[in-house]
């Protein structure tokens, strides 16, 4: 019980923080590398598969090495595993623009991040090397496939839009994006990074919402989102209840896995979703 | 705990489709009751919970008549469907987990004040403590420290086995008597832990002051989310404690109290029964020592008025009603002293420049001439120095102390009787005999007024119980003390030590 034995004293003081540098310098970089992928988008021919890849990496790439900036308080050496990763999602972008089948490469960045992430046992922090119960892993999918399930249903009754899978290689390539790029990248900063920061100087509901918050205006300047009223409206209810849910999950497991698997599961029925 | 309600609500979602799916539907009040059915059986959150769940199934039948119709009277008759469930739930909820929580808290500050009280070791007292305190307030691990002003704090803890390090954050608020809360121990700059827990660890180390300053410590570690009911239930709990542990302390004070004053007041009903045996004997001895000389005055004065006798037989009488009535006189004379001293008046003294070494030799040649029977032997050290005391005070002590050596010794024994220097400026005159002894245990007791230590082999002995608490009052009025030392049945000997 460390109330009684760790050693305390009443007068000591939080040190100066480390992380804003690491954090702004890791910004500034996601903003060029997506700019940068922008302009080669714009330009066309040959080098406009690269730019997707490269909007694809700054934003995917720059969440998660923002997520390590922050889960390591802007020590140890994160760069090299940001660099890694940011390696891994640009090799899965790039050949998910070239072959059809190249995308499902992404579903691999998990992996790697895992394998980056064992070098820093404090990482447990955020939930990322908590061991996990098959049953939480479970009852996250669980909950992704209600939201998602529930989403298709209303969306269908609502506003007739259809449920359908154009093409097995192209609905595996969007799940495997969700896989190794978007849930992932969402999950890492938001309900590990962000999440776990917050809710212990905040108590849960401060940082479950706050992050929610953030997490939402990440989708809504989604250009890849649906432009209509009730697409957004839609986004914000879903995304929201998924972003709480998903804090639930990780809080009440410990891990982030559980949420992440809910996420995952709700974009798997969200890729379903034909939006006219 | 949530299963029944949430099949419940499933079931109410098909009746609703298979009546056709209006949103208006009457059956859409029923999806009240599986919410509040798992806030009062399994407390807010799942109350919420499960309302969440009844908006969510409704919503597919609500939204589309939105859509279709607008935001028309029923449709926003629909939305109020949608919500109020959940708020239900989770106010139902809210308002059981309270009374839940206070009736929980209300058992567990009684059970902590039965633990406390019980008759049973601190250690065993304060471990159910801390057990109980942690099933309160669903703490990861709880410690409880009770200060001890004669010895090291106790220490109890859950999980068991946890010592109090003294630059600890416990120790601190022991010392200090202030509190200590931390919303993340892991992250929180003033205590150093090796922690990467995937939740917060919240804590709070809380005084037990019940007012009179700080008893103990309270020390209290959660995992994950604490609630501001349960950090208040916390508080209460280390005030509870503070008095329940000063109440223990108190309680424990008067049981030692209690026994002191029982055995006090045994020690004074035995002594006071000593005292009442002594007062009666001292009557029947004063009665008789009274008694025989006026027996022998009265004897002798009859028969001089009775008939004619010879001078030379009346002056014998007389000789013996003289010494009869000396002897009258020093038994009023030492009752006198002894009520003097009882009302606490000091004898009253006239002092004067004396050689001890003749004025003792001279006492014992006259007791040596009076009682053939024993042998005195006297040795006085080298350059004795001058003695300032009241002449008749010293002759009385003296006398009293050579006529107990010779009461209680037995004939042809030796009594030996020294004079030397003694540290302090102090004469010592020692007076030792070959009698009895008195036994260890009543030593304490011999000056004591009245006393006369019961032995077999001195019943015969006569005496008032007066000589040895008179030779103490004497010897304290001049400024000096009285020792002895004896040893049963080789002899006693007793040290009159005056100053200078």
């Amino acid at each position: 019980m460390d109330l009684l034995t760790a050693p305390f004293e009443a007068a000591r003081e939080h040190a100066r923080p480390t992380v804003w540098r690491p954090f702004v310098a890791v910004s500034a970089v996601m903003l060029a590398v997506v700019g940068s992928g922008r302009v080669l988008v714009l330009q066309g021919g040959v080098l406009a598969d690269l730019g997707v890849a490269l909007e694809g990496v700054g934003v995917h790439g720059g969440f998660i090495a923002q997520g390590l900036v922050i889960a390591l308080e802007g020590q140890g050496a994160w760069a090299g595993s940001a660099l890694r990763v940011a390696a891994m999602l640009l090799a899965g972008f790039l050949l998910g623009r070239l072959a059809p089948w190249g995308g499902l490469l992404l579903a691999a960045t998990p992996l790697v991040l895992l394998q980056e992430c064992r070098q820093y046992p404090i990482l447990s922090r955020i939930g990322a090397l908590e061991p996990v119960r098959p049953g939480s892993l479970a009852i996250g999918l669980g909950v992704g496939a209600f939201l998602g399930a529930h989403l298709l249903i209303t969306a269908s009754l609502t506003f007739g839009y259809g449920v359908s899978v154009a093409g097995v290689s192209a609905y595996a390539a969007a799940v495997a994006y969700d896989v190794g790029a978007n849930a992932l990248s969402a999950e890492w900063l938001f309900r590990g990074a962000l999440f776990s920061h917050w809710w212990r100087y905040w108590g849960f509901w401060g940082a479950a919402v706050t992050s929610t918050g953030l997490s939402l205006v990440r989708y809504l300047l989604d250009p890849a989102l649906p432009h209509t009223v009730e697409a957004r409206a839609g986004a914000i209810f879903y995304l929201a209840a998924l972003g709480v849910a998903t804090s639930v999950l990780r809080a009440w497991s410990g891990s982030l896995l559980p949420g992440y698997c809910a996420s995952v599961a709700f974009f798997a029925a969200y890729r379903t979703l034909v939006v006219w | 705990m949530v299963g029944a309600p949430l099949a419940l609500l499933v079931a109410l979602t098909a009746a609703m489709l298979w009546e056709g799916g209006a949103p208006v539907s009457p059956v859409r009040h029923l999806f009240l009751v599986p919410g509040v059915w798992a806030a009062l059986t399994a407390g807010a959150q799942a109350g919420a919970f499960v309302g969440l769940m009844a908006g969510f199934l409704q919503a597919p039948l609500v939204l589309p008549a939105i859509e279709r119709v607008g935001l028309t009277g029923g449709a926003l008759d629909g939305l109020v469907s949608l919500v109020t469930p959940a708020l239900l739930g989770a106010v139902a909820g809210h308002v059981r987990d309270q009374a839940f929580a206070g009736a929980r808290r209300l058992d567990a500050l009684l059970e902590i004040q039965r633990r406390l009280a019980a008759d049973e070791p601190m250690a065993v007292r304060l471990d159910a403590v801390v057990h109980v305190v942690r099933g309160c307030l669903g703490a990861r691990a709880v410690g409880l420290v009770v200060g001890s002003p004669e010895g090291p704090p106790a220490v109890a803890s859950v999980p068991p086995g946890a010592a109090l390090a003294p630059c600890s954050a416990a120790a601190w608020c022991l010392a200090s008597g202030g509190g200590m809360r931390s919303r993340d121990l892991a992250t929180d700059p003033r205590v150093t832990v090796a922690d990467v827990s995937s939740s917060p660890r919240r804590a709070m180390a809380l005084p037990l002051d019940a007012g009179a300053g700080s008893r103990g410590v309270l020390a209290v570690e959660w995992h994950g989310e604490v609630t501001e009911a349960t950090a208040r239930a916390a508080t209460e709990m280390a005030l509870h404690l503070g008095l329940s542990v000063e109440n223990a302390r108190l309680t424990l004070r008067q049981r030692r109290f209690a026994a002191e004053l029982e055995e006090k007041v045994a020690a004074a009903t035995a002594r006071q029964r000593d005292i009442d045996r002594a007062k009666s004997e001292f009557i029947s001895v004063v009665s008789h020592e009274l008694r025989t000389p006026i027996t022998a005055l009265e004897g002798f004065s009859e028969l001089l008025l009775s008939r004619p006798v010879s001078p030379e037989r009346a002056r014998r009488f007389l000789g013996h009603m003289h010494a009869e009535s000396r002897r009258l006189g020093r038994i009023v004379t030492e009752l006198l002293d002894l009520s003097r001293i009882e009302v606490g008046v000091a004898p009253v003294l006239t002092r004067e420049r004396i050689d001890l070494a003749a004025h003792v030799e001279r006492q014992i040649e006259l007791f040596a001439g009076v009682h053939g029977g024993h042998r005195f032997l006297w040795r006085a050290a080298p350059a004795l120095p001058p003695l300032h005391a009241d002449p008749d005070a010293l002759d009385r002590m003296l006398q009293n102390l050579l006529s107990n050596a010779v009461k209680y010794s037995p004939r042809g024994g030796e009594v030996r009787v020294s004079a030397r220097t003694a540290p302090g400026g102090f004469v010592e005159l020692s007076v030792e005999d070959q009698g009895v002894g008195i036994a260890a245990d009543a030593l304490p007791r011999v000056f004591d007024k009245y006393v006369r230590i019961a032995n077999p082999k001195t019943v015969s002995v006569r005496g008032l119980g007066l000589g040895l608490s008179l030779v103490r009052a004497l010897a304290e009025a001049h400024g000096g003390r009285i020792e002895v030392s004896s040893e049963p049945g080789k002899g006693s000997c007793f040290r009159l030590l005056l100053p200078g």
